[in-house]
């Protein structure tokens, strides 16, 4: 033992005091994770599909940003939706419209929205349980028509009409599924996205910002509007002045 | 999450020329669900008294009726209103009072003295008084708040621009919270008059 | 209940030995309550105390007449302060005073601690007096012996006050108590003005105690208080007695 001292001892990193430490480093991870509230939406009906979300992301109770982009261009007939970590969403798209076009050159055609998303689930589903975040949805026009699927980081893939993912989501169901018609014109239905987006803005603290609604038909999709969410509640809602009801109010003493 | 976020909030008060303002913003939540776009966090002590509480909305009603009560014992036994300085040391007293299970409230308290120089001070939950000269705040947008009452607030404003730079402070600071906002309520109050209004604010 | 082991519960006949003591205040026929009367007695045949309150400050004076010259007269305080700027003074019992300084100090304490202001004159003796008061009413107990002058000066100014064992409480421009009462209030019905200074406050105490004091009076055998607009209550010592004294021949 003598002969070790005065040696420095072997260099290592601290390790956080914790039992659990695989847990810690995923709340840890979790902490500096941005875009976790989200209201995002699409749904198919006669004219194609329509996909809608709002543009907030915040870290905790903090609006980090209120115009993020989270419908995702994967190519000019795909689009995707992003809600949970924007960092996943973001680089897993990015992955999936490459992917996408090396399908078109190796087969020249354009791949289905069920292969699409099916790319990307497999990949999900291969990181499963290692803290990836993604709740997405997969819209686009095939040679079938157009498709809608919900791809998520457990794993899960949905074929569906209709979805909406993020916290905004109750929010925003109650109002597509009040409204919806599968003979929707596209105005009706973008429309109908807009105010659905706008409601789960105003009840939800985590989604706000901008609400942009995209429609894919069979030329590909076209961003059809983005509304300062500020500004459609007083469109939706015009002010009338009005007293003040105080609540509890008091008699005043003389 | 914080108890002291459960339903949200965001209040300032500033200080001006023989005036001061006291604002808040107008949302009740459940964490991220917003119930209310119309809850009250000011509340009148007297004329020239007023009272902000942020934190847990229940807590902030209960404490404000054991003020209101024993305020209104006051005025009866004395003869007369409470000055602010005394009324902070009451609200401290009867929080300290709660050491070990508090009221997870924040208060602001902002009056004008007899002499009508205006007072503001700001408390944790548990009574420690902080008094200021120039502004304080309180509330889940507390941070934002800061930075917003620190780069626009200038000494001596005559009430309607103090009404002008304590609404843009509160808009802008709660446009970086998620969970207040929902509209702002504003009170200037100067010797003579008070004036109350309400702001037009983001509904996201 | 539950079983007992080791010890025997204890026997009854313990607890009748127990004898409850109570006293029970009646109002006489004539509707007066005779404790309270007691009580007056004992004011109206104590040592002779006065207030006045000038236009800027209050004085309180009494005779402090000692058993035997062998009594160190200094170790005697007959005037008390309650807070740095209320004073009081008594004419009655006065190990009764005492009682009610020390429950009146601690009042005005308390009022400090929660509003970290100094407690109000009106309310300092409107505390003292309920205490009086609910010792005319409760069981076991007796009003106090004594009547309190009190002098303080806060934001409404200058304030005497006079309260009574029945715990009745009055303002006066100026009132005296004790045995020589009538005569020290003609004497100062007689003297009062509403513009008199503390200054002539004092020479009128002095004059007024003077009237109707047995032997010669001096700065060891009588007590003054004064308050002036710094809102400081204090003792006047023997020497500053003697100079008024001077001043007054």
């Amino acid at each position: 033992m003598e002969v070790l001292e005065g040696f420095a001892a072997a260099p290592s990193f601290e390790i956080p005091n914790s039992s659990d430490f695989d847990g810690f480093q995923k709340d840890a991870i979790q902490m500096v994770k941005p875009a976790k509230g989200t209201t995002t939406l699409a749904f198919i009906f006669k004219e194609g599909v329509m996909v809608a979300a709002d543009s907030r992301a915040s870290m905790g109770g903090y609006i980090s940003s209120q115009s993020v982009k989270k419908i995702i261009e994967i190519n000019p007939y795909m689009l995707g939706t992003m809600a949970g970590g924007a960092a996943d969403c973001q680089f897993w798209h990015r992955n999936l419209g490459v992917k996408c076009r090396r399908h078109e050159l190796a087969n020249k055609r354009r791949i289905s929205v069920a292969g699409a998303s099916k790319l990307l689930a497999n990949i999900l589903y291969s990181y499963r349980g290692m803290g990836l975040s993604v709740g997405t949805m997969i819209a686009g026009w095939d040679e079938t028509g157009p498709g809608l699927y919900y791809v998520d980081s457990e794993g899960g893939r949905l074929k569906g009409t209709r979805f909406s993912v993020g916290s905004g989501s109750p929010y925003a169901y109650g109002v597509l599924d009040n409204g919806y018609r599968y003979d929707l014109s596209v105005e009706e239905a973008a429309e109908l996205a807009r105010r659905a987006i706008y409601h789960a803005t105003f009840r939800d603290g985590a989604s706000g910002g901008v609400a942009s609604v995209y429609y894919v038909g069979p030329n590909g999709w076209k961003k059809l509007s983005g509304d300062d969410v500020g500004e459609l509640h007083y469109n939706y809602y015009p002010v009338t002045p009005s007293t003040v009801d105080q609540e509890m109010a008091e008699v005043t003493v003389a | 999450m914080s108890i002291f976020e459960y339903n949200g909030s965001a209040v300032v008060a500033m200080v001006g020329k023989n005036c001061f303002a006291i604002a808040s913003d107008r949302r009740l939540g459940v964490q991220l669900q917003t119930i209310a776009t119309d809850f009250q966090k000011i509340y009148r002590i007297h004329d020239k008294l007023f009272l902000g509480l942020s934190g847990l909305g229940t807590d902030a009603q209960t404490l404000y009726q054991r003020l209101v009560y024993q305020h209104k014992l006051y005025q009866l036994r004395e003869e007369r209103d409470m000055k602010p300085e005394t009324f902070a040391s009451l609200v401290s007293a009867r929080l300290y009072e709660k050491r070990f299970g508090p009221y997870f409230c924040q208060p602001v308290i902002a009056g004008l003295s007899d002499e009508d120089k205006p007072f503001i001070c700001t408390m944790d939950s548990i009574g420690a008084k902080e008094l200021a000269k120039d502004f304080v705040v309180s509330g889940t947008a507390s941070e934002s708040l800061y930075g917003a009452c620190e780069a626009m607030f200038k000494p001596d404003m005559e009430p309607e621009e103090l009404f002008e730079t304590i609404s843009q402070a509160l808009l802008s600071s709660v446009d970086r919270d998620c969970l207040s906002g929902w509209g702002g309520h504003v009170y200037v109050v100067t010797p003579t008059e008070v004036k109350e209004r309400i702001l037009k604010g983001r509904m996201d | 209940m539950g079983l007992f082991l080791n010890s025997p519960p204890l026997s009854l006949s313990r607890f009748c030995l127990l004898t409850l003591l109570f006293f029970v205040v009646f109002l006489s026929p004539s509707g007066k309550l005779v404790q309270i009367e007691h009580a007056l007695t004992a004011v109206g045949s104590g040592q002779t105390s006065l207030g006045i309150k000038a236009a800027n400050g209050v004085v309180i004076a009494t005779e402090k007449k000692l058993p035997s010259i062998l009594v160190d007269e200094t170790s005697v305080q007959k005037i008390q302060s309650l807070t740095p700027n209320i004073g009081v003074v008594y004419s009655g019992m006065g190990p009764d005073f005492r009682v009610l300084v020390r429950k009146s100090r601690k009042q005005a304490e308390q009022y400090h601690r929660l509003y970290k202001e100094p407690i109000p004159v009106t309310q300092l003796v409107r505390e003292t007096a309920a205490v009086m008061q609910e010792f005319t009413q409760s069981g076991g107990v007796r009003p106090f012996g004594v009547s309190l002058l009190v002098a303080g000066f806060d934001d409404n100014g200058p304030q005497l006050y006079q309260v009574d064992p029945s715990g009745s409480y009055f303002s006066w421009k100026a009132s005296a108590m004790g045995k020589n009462v009538s005569n020290a209030k003609t004497f100062l019905e007689k003297r009062y003005t509403d513009d008199m200074e503390l200054d002539d406050a004092v020479h009128t105490a002095i004059l007024t105690l003077k009237e109707g004091f047995e032997g010669q009076i001096s700065g060891k055998n009588i007590e003054i208080g004064i308050i002036g607009t710094d809102k400081k209550f204090r003792v006047l010592t023997p020497a500053e007695i003697d100079d008024y004294l001077a001043e007054v021949e």
